[in-house]
C-alpha cells in the first residue's frame, strides 16, 4: 500500500481547502438540525413514549430526512475523486509515482469517509440534548451510528466507483446519485410488492428497514454483510478501472 | 547495463497504431534526446516508459526492471515530467512538492532539504508560497521539473522540458541539464533539432511510430555532412573493365571513405559508395565526371543515407536539408 498516507492527506487537504467539504457539512447539518428540531417538537407535545419509539429511534429510523441529504451529498463528496484528476491530467503524475493502485483508491476513499464522519460528529450534540431530557440507551445510539456509518460507507464506495468510470464530475455525481437512489427505491419495494422472492429481496436491501432495525438496537449481521458488499465490490471495480486506464488513454 | 531498454514496442489506440515496433537503448549516464515531430509517438513512448500507459506488446526495461512485472520498482527510479505539467491548482508550490516527495518515499527528515534543493535548482525558491493556480506556464513547467528531481532518481524522463519557456529560461534549463547529467541519465523529448544538438549526446529519431535513426549526435552529424550513394553503372568497354579495377580506383579517391559492390546483374553493377566526412556535395559531381571520362556508362546515381536534418525535414514535412 505504498503511497496511501500521502494520498489520504492530500485528498483531505483538497476537500477542506476548497469549499466543497464545508458546503457539504453545512448543508448536511442545516437539514439535520431542522430534522432534529421537528423530532423534538413532536415529542414536546406528545405525552406517549413507546419502549422503542423514542426521539433517537424517530430520528435515525423513521423519517425520510435522514436519507435525503445522504442520497444527495454523498455523490457530491465523491464526484471529484478521480474524475477531476482525469480531466485536469494530474492522474498522470499520480499514477507514475511509485504508488500502488489499491493505495490510490483506498487513500481517496478513506478521505471522503473521514469527511463523512466529520459531518456526523456534531450530531452527537443531539444525543447529548436527548440524554439530558431523560434516559437514553447507549447501545441504541451506538447501533444507530453504526448503521449510518455502514450505509454511508457503501454510498461513498459507489460514488468513488462512478467517479473512476467517468471523466466529468457532473456525470459522476449524477450516476452515483441515480444508483444509490435506485437502491433506496428498491428497498421501498418491501412495502408495495406482494409476498414472494421479489419482496424478500427488496426487504433484504432495504436501507429503510435497516435503519429502522438498528435505531431500535437490533444489529442484524446480514445487513452488515450487505453493507460490506456494497463497500467492497465498488472499490474493487474502482481498482480494476484505474488499472485499465493504463491500457487506454 | 542499459538504463532504458525498449524492445519491439507496439501501442495501439483503437484503430490507430501509435507505435509500430520501436526498439532502442539508452545507456547509463548518457543524455539522450528523443526527437520527432508532433504526433510521432514521443509522448506515448514516454508515458509507457514512465509506467502511465501499458504497451500493446513489446518489452520495456527501466533500470533493469521489467515494467510489466515490477512497475513500482522502476517507478522509484524515474523522475518523470509529463508534457502538460498537470498540477493541483489549490496547493502552494511547497505544499505540492512536499506531497510529491512523500509520495516518492523521501523520508520525513530529508523532505524539507530535498524540496529546497529542487526549488533552488529550478529557481522557484522565491515563489514557494504561491498558489499553483496563480502560476504562469513557465513556472508551472518549473514546478513539474522540480517534482521530477525529488528523491534524486537515477533516470529523468522529461517530456518537452523547454516548451513554454522564453529564450532566457531555455538557456537556464540547458544549464540545469548540464549540471544534472553527472548524476542522472536523462531522456528528454523534443521536436526542436537545435535543442538536441545543444544539449544531448545521443538521439533517437522517431517518425509515425517507428525509429528512423539513432546514435550519438556526432555520428548523426557526420552522416549529415557525408552521404552514401548508390551507383548503377556498366564498366564493359571502359578503362575500368576487369576484376577489381573499379574498386581499387574508387578506394584511392580521397573523397570516398568506403566502396563496395552490392549487386551484379549481367554487366550492370550496383555500387554502394560512402563519401568521407566533411566532403563537399560537389564530390558527387566530380566523381561522376571522372567515371564518365574513363568510359564508364552510368545508369543511375541515388543518394542513400540521410542526414539528421534531412530525416527531420522529411518527418516534419519541412523543406530544409539537401536532397
Amino acid at each position: 500500500m505504498s503511497g496511501f498516507w500521502p494520498i489520504l492527506k492530500r485528498e483531505l487537504f483538497a476537500l477542506f481547502v476548497t469549499p466543497l467539504a464545508w458546503v457539504v457539512i453545512t448543508g448536511f447539518l442545516f437539514i439535520q438540525g431542522l430534522h432534529f428540531y421537528l423530532v423534538m417538537s413532536h415529542y414536546a407535545v406528545s405525552m406517549e413514549l413507546g419502549a422503542d419509539a423514542g426521539p433517537m429511534q424517530l430520528f435515525f429510523g423513521q423519517t425520510v430526512f435522514l436519507y435525503l441529504p445522504l442520497l444527495l451529498l454523498c455523490p457530491v463528496l465523491t464526484m471529484r475523486l478521480f474524475a477531476e484528476e482525469r480531466r485536469s491530467g494530474t492522474i498522470e503524475s499520480l499514477l507514475t509515482a511509485p504508488v500502488s493502485t489499491p493505495a490510490v483508491v483506498f487513500g481517496k476513499y478513506l478521505a471522503v469517509l473521514v469527511v463523512y464522519l466529520a459531518m456526523w460528529l456534531p450530531t452527537l450534540l443531539y444525543v447529548k440534548i436527548v440524554a439530558g431530557a431523560g434516559h437514553l440507551d447507549g447501545r441504541v445510539v451506538a447501533a444507530s451510528y453504526l448503521a449510518v456509518l455502514a450505509v454511508g460507507a457503501g454510498y461513498l464506495a459507489i460514488g468513488t466507483m462512478t467517479s473512476a468510470l467517468t471523466k466529468s464530475q457532473l456525470s459522476a455525481a449524477i450516476i452515483s446519485a441515480v444508483t444509490i437512489i435506485a437502491l433506496f427505491i428498491l428497498g421501498v419495494g418491501e412495502y408495495v410488492l406482494p409476498e414472494g422472492s421479489a419482496k424478500d429481496l427488496c426487504a433484504y436491501v432495504s436501507v429503510w428497514s435497516q435503519m429502522n432495525d438498528f435505531s431500535r438496537g437490533i444489529v442484524d449481521s446480514r445487513r452488515l454483510w450487505l453493507d460490506l458488499t456494497i463497500i467492497v465490490v465498488p472499490l474493487f471495480v474502482t481498482v480494476r478501472a484505474v488499472e485499465a486506464w493504463r491500457q487506454e488513454l | 547495463m542499459a538504463m532504458i531498454e525498449v524492445e519491439d514496442l507496439w501501442k495501439r489506440y483503437g484503430p490507430v497504431q501509435a507505435l509500430r515496433g520501436i526498439s532502442f537503448e539508452v545507456e547509463r549516464g548518457v543524455l539522450t534526446g528523443f526527437l520527432g515531430p508532433n504526433g510521432a509517438g514521443k509522448s506515448t513512448t514516454l508515458r509507457i516508459l514512465a509506467g502511465f500507459l501499458g504497451a500493446s506488446s513489446g518489452r520495456v526495461r527501466v533500470a533493469g526492471y521489467d515494467l510489466s512485472v515490477e512497475r513500482l520498482e522502476a517507478a522509484r527510479r524515474i523522475g518523470y515530467m509529463p508534457e502538460t505539467s498537470p498540477l493541483y491548482p489549490e496547493m502552494r508550490i511547497d505544499e505540492y512538492l512536499r506531497f510529491r516527495a512523500e509520495l516518492k518515499g523521501v523520508s520525513r527528515a530529508n523532505r524539507t532539504a530535498e524540496v529546497g534543493r529542487a526549488c533552488e535548482l529550478t529557481r522557484i525558491t522565491n515563489r514557494r508560497r504561491m498558489l499553483i493556480r496563480h502560476l504562469s506556464k513557465g513556472y508551472r513547467q518549473r514546478v513539474g521539473l522540480a517534482d521530477a528531481l525529488l528523491g534524486r532518481p537515477p533516470l529523468l524522463i522529461l517530456d518537452e522540458p523547454t516548451v513554454g519557456f522564453d529564450p532566457n529560461q531555455i538557456q537556464q534549463v540547458r544549464t540545469l541539464l548540464d549540471d544534472l547529467r553527472d548524476d542522472h541519465t536523462i531522456f528528454l523529448s523534443t521536436h526542436i533539432l537545435s535543442e538536441v544538438e545543444a544539449t544531448c549526446e545521443q538521439a533517437v529519431v522517431i517518425h509515425e511510430g517507428e525509429v528512423v535513426a539513432s546514435g550519438s549526435i556526432d555520428e548523426l552529424r557526420r552522416r549529415k555532412r557525408s552521404g552514401v550513394l548508390r551507383l548503377t553503372l556498366r564498366c564493359a568497354g571502359s578503362k575500368m573493365h576487369g576484376d577489381g579495377a573499379l574498386g581499387a580506383w574508387l578506394a584511392d579517391r580521397e573523397a570516398i571513405a568506403e566502396a563496395e559492390r552490392v549487386d551484379v546483374d549481367d554487366e550492370l553493377e550496383t555500387w554502394r559508395v560512402a563519401l568521407g566526412p566533411g566532403v563537399e556535395d560537389t564530390a558527387t559531381e566530380s566523381l561522376v565526371a571522372d567515371l564518365v571520362a574513363r568510359g564508364v556508362a552510368i545508369r543511375a546515381v541515388e543518394p542513400v543515407a540521410v542526414s539528421l536534418e534531412q530525416v527531420f525535414a522529411d518527418l516534419t514535412g519541412g523543406t530544409q536539408g539537401e536532397a
